[in-house]
């Protein structure tokens, strides 16, 4: 197995209630260090619910967002220039809303043209063909070209995003939220075609969502976000249907699911943690039925459970097979 | 462009501002040419004479200079420095904005703590101070009206720039390698050059009126040159004696300032998008209705009943069917789930139930929607007011845009009481902390208290559903009111309503997108496509065994947790415009067993099997299975 | 509360030091020695320096703008040389009656706009509406020095309702009707252009919160539609109209300075304009600075009005 990216200690911390000289007031950490492979040909599916940090996440790996401490690696070599055009040729990014990720100004040939030719200097009649054989791929006919991002549906402008980030060329796609913004018969089109995209050009993805039956469907691995840290990482198959962690069992019980009786998976009201003022320990520990003193002093670490399954707890939750 | 011309041609206003424009425009380059008498030559002998007398069709002025040729030329000159005052002004404010915009950061704040402090000024003290240094003269006072003009037209486009800068299509010029320079020039200004004009076209006639004000004041043009403003300024002192030497460039003034206005309202009402669509009507106090053919009549006591509302959108020539004859009925106790995708018209039927489609551009059509047997389409606004929020209430998507702002939950509450019963406030204080409470809030006393932006999006749809049960209702219309929220407080707020719903015997119309809930919610359900009811019946027949091929098809494409990685099942093509439906089954293009029948005629929803109804001619099951 | 306003006014510290900067800069562009304005005729190359000396113009310019700004903060603006007074008695003096004209006009324009705005949106394409928006257009095409002039023609000279100029009866009592009779023409010519663009913003204001989702929640809790309007509707357009009624009330002190020039006024523009004519420099710089200075706190007004609107903003 060849590692495609590989995170080290990645961090963002973002400054609240900025000054025009001096330091800020005070500071969010939007992402908890954070290790994670990926490996070649794999999906990594990351879920959370909102304000988790799976978007600042992704704002780092493509090289849109800094990251404040830690470093990015791609097929062992280190990216610490935090310049897009570098990361653009082996990192692209699918945006979740497809109507606002295109200008509403310029025609879809102009925009498939954007990355061919700042990233790659390709001459004009290359271009040409390229554009033709990713349109090919993504099942979009040739004559949406010259038309406007507005004359499209949902649906059709995310297949636009994405030709757009296989124009790039690079090997890794980072998804985030890419069928959130539609209707499921939809979903299903999209979701099906970045499948054969992947096999048809080998590509590695890291898919985003916040839906956890999208995730397990698409995903190899899934890593579970809460609160800006990985909590949980494991096989797709494995981390719903035998979560170690109590916020994935939360997580898991909440879907609402066709079969099984409606019952309020948490009993009393509870409110998130305030990101301005983090709580000690264990993030979740409010939250969960099995904090112990342990978890209000000492914040759990990421540590290996069994081969390839991780997971950020003092009390994980056991199986018998 | 060519769209541009058209909608501004088919306001008759701007037309008319263009069309006397155009001629001011006409007649001042056309000045010189004219055989006029020189506007500056005097002749004392001949001066204030009236209007229309001899060789001087607009009479003289103090010197008794010719006011036509003076007029003319002034208009000229006027024209002229308005102009350049306005280019020069959008120039360089829209520079600063887009720069300040896009930078962000220390550039941004530097740079608009410098335009905070021009604009600390009212902005004639800064023209003043600038001719006061520069001196007066016409020049001067053009590059005062521009200066002072720059820091609203810098912090205006700097606005636009921020929010353009932030979106997704930058990010993604970004990642197609582009530099920052090309981003500005390429992905940023062609979308601020609307607002840029929009701003232009609406100030142009104000810089014209400041530097005629300069002018007036004798800080513009020097004599004997004359603008329409020292034109003024210089008739001032005989204006009780010969008022025309006023009336004249005064009136020019005002005709040329209220041709640009119209025009520049035009121009903004053509570029500005959200005005295309109307979207900036007022919505009235309830739905238009225009009901042709006869309205059915109630049959039965069922609490509410909806028998073949029609409810369209009218935008511009367009006739958009959103709810083409939907059939529902509720009775107390049970919970009907309404489902479909995004344009199925599911959250119109809801909102048409109580009037509450934003009209224009909405329109309830046909049909009627019968409240223990009573038409409530068409019924006088106090008869739906006193029903609204008393007997039927409405719970909706976005907690946060769906609450006021700026009164406490507490005050919302009240108001709902108050707009039926006659509570005095302390009474109804404490019967909003009880709502509050009913809905599991923590702290109610001082929840009560609270803003909407100071709480989580699951408590302020608390707040939303105790505001729907304030007056104890018989029917709570819910329109996707778990959309916007995280899976766990999902769960949460699910689990409140169907409690709810047992203990007071609510009936409940719940709109989703989701069958997970409504299998874990709902005792019936609708499935909604292309603004129709394609198949309705008790949930488990549905789910277990849908007859409708696009329930089928759409369950299909759901995927649920714990079946692994998988490939998904996916309906090719999309839904229709409602603005153009097909003949018969609207799904007949994306449904595999589409044959001839179905794309004739009008498909009924017909019985099958005991308790369901389905609007197919090859039903996936046949009606004894369905049982 | 009282934190808040106090973190305004010490905001505004910087704001005021900038434009006393920008005031002083400007006045410093200006070509040819005001000495030799001053002196005029008798201006001898002797004369000239001496006067500079006297002036403190020949020291550099950083050391001239501090000096000027510690005499202002003392509360000495310098000398007119063109009235031969103390430029901040002059100031205060003819402040007190553009106060007087302005604050009337500001009142009438944020009553008249706004009221005018809310009935034009109620009413969208109805008869009300369409009248308001044509008086909008006129009012906002109109130039207000013009108005004035017509007004004088009509209401002055042609109906004989109102005196044609000036603050005061020339003989007669200075009382409260003198002065009501002498203020209405030209307040109400000043109010014209800022009614209008008020209503307009007030009717935009209101036309896009009426289509906010919580007047829908309002309509569908019951609501009147009277309250859905005033209540609802027009209170969180307020927020968009307050910011709004800052800026215009520096167009109604902007255009006091034209209408005090029509109705001889004898208020702070009109001597402004003298002082540029005359190159009083020192008159300029300290009337202009006292005004900017005097807007500057009505604006911190302004946002305190503001955050006792909208529990948003972080007091």
């Amino acid at each position: 197995m060849i590692t495609a990216l590989k995170l080290t200690e990645l961090s963002k911390v973002f400054p609240v209630g900025k000054r025009m000289f001096g330091p800020p007031r005070a500071l969010v950490r939007a992402v908890q260090p954070l290790s994670l492979t990926v490996e070649e040909g794999e999906t990594l599916g990351i879920v959370g619910e909102s304000g988790c940090g799976k978007s600042t996440l992704a704002r780092m790996l493509v090289g849109l967002l800094p990251p404040s401490t830690g470093t990015i690696e791609i097929n062992g070599e280190p990216l610490d220039n935090a310049d897009p055009a570098l990361f653009g040729r082996k990192i692209q990014y699918v945006f979740q809303d497809p109507i606002s990720s295109l200008n509403p100004r310029k025609t879809i040939r102009q925009i498939m043209e954007a990355p061919l030719k700042h990233l790659h200097d390709m001459p004009a009649a290359a271009r040409a063909d390229r554009i033709r054989e990713i349109f090919a791929a993504v099942n979009l006919r040739e004559e949406f070209l010259d038309r406007y991002p507005h004359e499209f549906s949902g649906g059709q402008a995310q297949r636009i995003g994405i030709a757009r980030a296989l124009a790039a060329e690079a090997r890794i796609l980072v998804l985030d939220e890419p069928v959130s913004a539609l209707d499921v018969s939809v979903q299903a089109q999209v979701l099906n075609l970045l499948a054969d995209l992947k096999e048809q050009f080998g590509l590695t993805y890291l898919f985003i969502s916040h839906d956890l039956a999208v995730v397990e469907a698409v995903s190899d691995r899934v890593a579970v976000l809460y609160f800006g840290s990985v909590v949980e990482v494991g096989p797709a198959d494995e981390v719903f249907a035998y979560p170690k962690h109590p916020y994935t069992k939360l997580l898991a019980n909440s879907a609402p699911v066709v079969g099984r009786p409606l019952t309020a998976p948490e009993g009393r009201e509870t409110e998130l943690p305030d990101p301005l003022n983090p709580p000690q320990g264990c993030a979740f520990r409010a939250r969960c039925a099995y904090a112990s003193d342990q978890c209000g002093s000492e914040a759990p670490r990421l540590e290996k459970w069994s081969d390839g399954v991780g997971v950020a707890c003092h009390h994980p939750i056991a199986y018998a097979f | 462009m060519k769209n541009f011309l058209m909608l501004l041609a088919r306001n008759r206003l701007a037309l008319g501002g263009l069309v006397v424009m155009g001629l001011v425009v006409l007649l001042a380059l056309v000045t010189p040419l004219l055989p006029l008498a020189d506007p500056d030559v005097t002749d004392t002998a001949n001066r204030f004479k009236r209007p229309f007398s001899e060789g001087a069709l607009l009479g003289t002025d103090h010197l008794g200079r010719d006011l036509l040729s003076r007029l003319l030329w002034g208009t000229r000159l006027s024209l002229a420095v308005g102009f350049a005052a306005a280019i020069i002004a959008a120039t360089l404010g829209a520079a600063i904005g887009i720069i300040a915009g896009y930078y962000g950061g220390r550039t941004d704040n530097i740079i608009m703590r410098g335009v905070d402090m021009l604009m600390a000024f009212p902005y004639i003290l800064l023209a003043l101070a600038i001719v006061a240094a520069l001196g007066p003269g016409l020049m001067n006072a053009l590059i005062a009206v521009a200066a002072v003009n720059i820091p609203f037209f810098a912090r205006n486009i700097r606005g636009i720039t921020v929010g353009i800068a932030h979106k997704e299509f930058v990010d993604a010029a970004r990642l197609s390698g582009m530099t920052d320079a090309r981003i500005i020039l390429t992905e940023v200004l062609p979308n601020v050059i609307p607002v840029i004009v929009i701003a232009m076209s609406t100030t142009i006639g104000w810089m014209i009126l400041e530097t005629a004000g300069l002018s007036f004041l004798g800080l513009g043009s020097q004599p004997p040159q004359a603008d329409l403003g020292s034109m003024l300024g210089e008739a001032r002192s005989a204006l009780i004696t010969n008022p025309h030497t006023s009336i004249v460039p005064g009136a020019m003034i005002l005709i040329i300032v209220m041709a640009i206005n119209l025009l520049g309202d035009g121009v903004r009402d053509a570029l500005d998008p959200r005005l295309k669509s109307g979207a900036l009507s007022r919505p009235m106090p309830a739905t238009m209705v225009q009901r042709a053919g006869p309205v059915p009549t109630s049959e039965g006591d069922t609490l509410l009943a909806l028998r073949g509302l029609k409810t369209q959108f009218h935008v511009e020539d367009r006739v958009y069917k959103a709810v083409g004859g939907v059939d529902l009925q509720v009775n107390p106790g049970e919970c009907l789930g309404v489902i479909g995708e995004s344009g199925s018209g599911k959250s119109v039927t809801a909102l048409s139930i109580m009037g509450l489609v934003a009209s224009p551009p909405g329109v309830i059509t046909g049909g009627a929607v019968h409240y223990k047997g009573e038409d409530l389409i068409g019924a006088p606004y106090e008869k739906l007011r006193s029903l609204r929020g008393d007997r039927i209430a409405y719970i909706f998507q976005d907690p946060l845009a769906t609450l006021h702002p700026l009164y406490t939950v507490g005050d919302q509450l009240i108001e709902a009481v108050r707009a039926h019963h006659l509570f005095d406030r302390k009474k109804a204080r404490a019967h909003a902390i009880e709502l509050l409470t009913s809905v599991r809030i923590p702290n109610a006393e001082q929840r009560v208290d609270s803003y909407p932006h100071e709480m989580s999006g699951g408590m302020r749809q608390r707040v939303g559903i105790a505001m729907a049960l304030a007056n104890d209702p018989e029917v709570i219309i819910a329109d996707e009111p778990t959309t916007a929220l995280d899976v766990t407080v999902q769960a949460q707020i699910l689990s409140l309503l169907d409690d709810l719903r047992r203990e007071r015997g609510l009936a409940i119309i719940f709109i989703t997108h989701d069958f997970g809930v409504v299998a874990q919610l709902c005792d019936r359900v609708a499935v909604m496509y292309a603004g129709r009811i394609v198949e309705e019946g008790p949930t488990k027949t549905i789910l277990d065994a849908p007859a409708h091929p696009y329930t089928a098809r759409l369950m299909a494409c759901v995927p649920e947790l714990g079946q692994g990685r998988r490939e998904l099942a996916a309906i090719p093509g999309l839904p229709p415009v409602v603005d153009r439906l097909p003949e018969g089954c609207a799904f007949a293009d994306r449904c595999h067993k589409a044959g001839d029948t179905c794309r004739q005629g009008n498909i009924e929803l017909v019985r099958h099997g005991a308790e369901s109804l389905v609007r197919c001619v090859a039903p996936e099951t046949p009606p004894q299975e369905a049982c | 509360m009282t934190g808040y306003i106090l973190k305004r006014l010490v905001s505004a510290i910087p704001v005021l030091f900038g434009i006393s900067i920008i005031v002083f800069v400007i006045m410093a562009m200006i070509p040819g020695d005001p000495a030799t304005a001053i002196l005029g005729s008798y201006a001898t190359p002797d004369n000239v320096e001496k006067l500079n000396r006297d002036l403190g113009l020949d020291k550099p310019m950083v050391q001239r703008y501090f000096i000027w700004l510690g005499n202002m903060l003392q509360g000495d603006f310098g000398r007119s040389f063109s009235l031969n007074r103390a430029v901040l008695d002059e100031v205060l003096d003819r402040f007190g009656a553009t106060l007087v004209l302005a604050g009337t006009a500001f009142v009438l324009c944020s009553l008249l706009g706004v009221a005018a705005g809310v009935v034009s949106a109620a009413r969208q394409y109805g008869l009300a509406d369409k009248a308001i928006t044509f008086a909008v257009l006129l009012g906002i095409s109109i130039p207000s020095f013009f108005l004035g002039m017509m007004m004088i023609l009509i209401f002055a000279v042609k109906l004989r309702w109102f005196p044609v100029s000036g603050m005061w009866p020339i003989y007669g009592a200075r009382d409260l009707s003198a002065l009501i009779s002498h203020l209405t023409l030209p307040a109400l010519a000043l109010a014209v252009v800022a009614t209008g663009v008020i209503a307009r913003l007030s009717r935009s204001a209101m036309l896009e919160v009426l289509r906010q989702d919580f007047i829908r929640t309002a309509r569908a809790k019951g609501v009147h539609e009277r309250s859905v309007v005033w209540r609802h509707a027009l209170r969180a357009a307020m927020v968009s109209i307050i910011p709004v009624l800052g800026v215009q009330a520096g167009f109604v002190l902007s255009g006091a300075v034209y209408i005090e020039m029509v109705f001889q006024w004898p208020g702070v523009g009109r001597m402004l304009v003298d002082a540029i004519l005359k190159r009083d420099i020192l008159l300029v710089q300290g009337g202009v600075v006292f005004v900017a200075a005097c807007y500057v706190m009505f604006n911190i007004a302004v946002d305190v009005a503001q955050s006792l609107l909208d529990p948003r903003i972080k007091t």
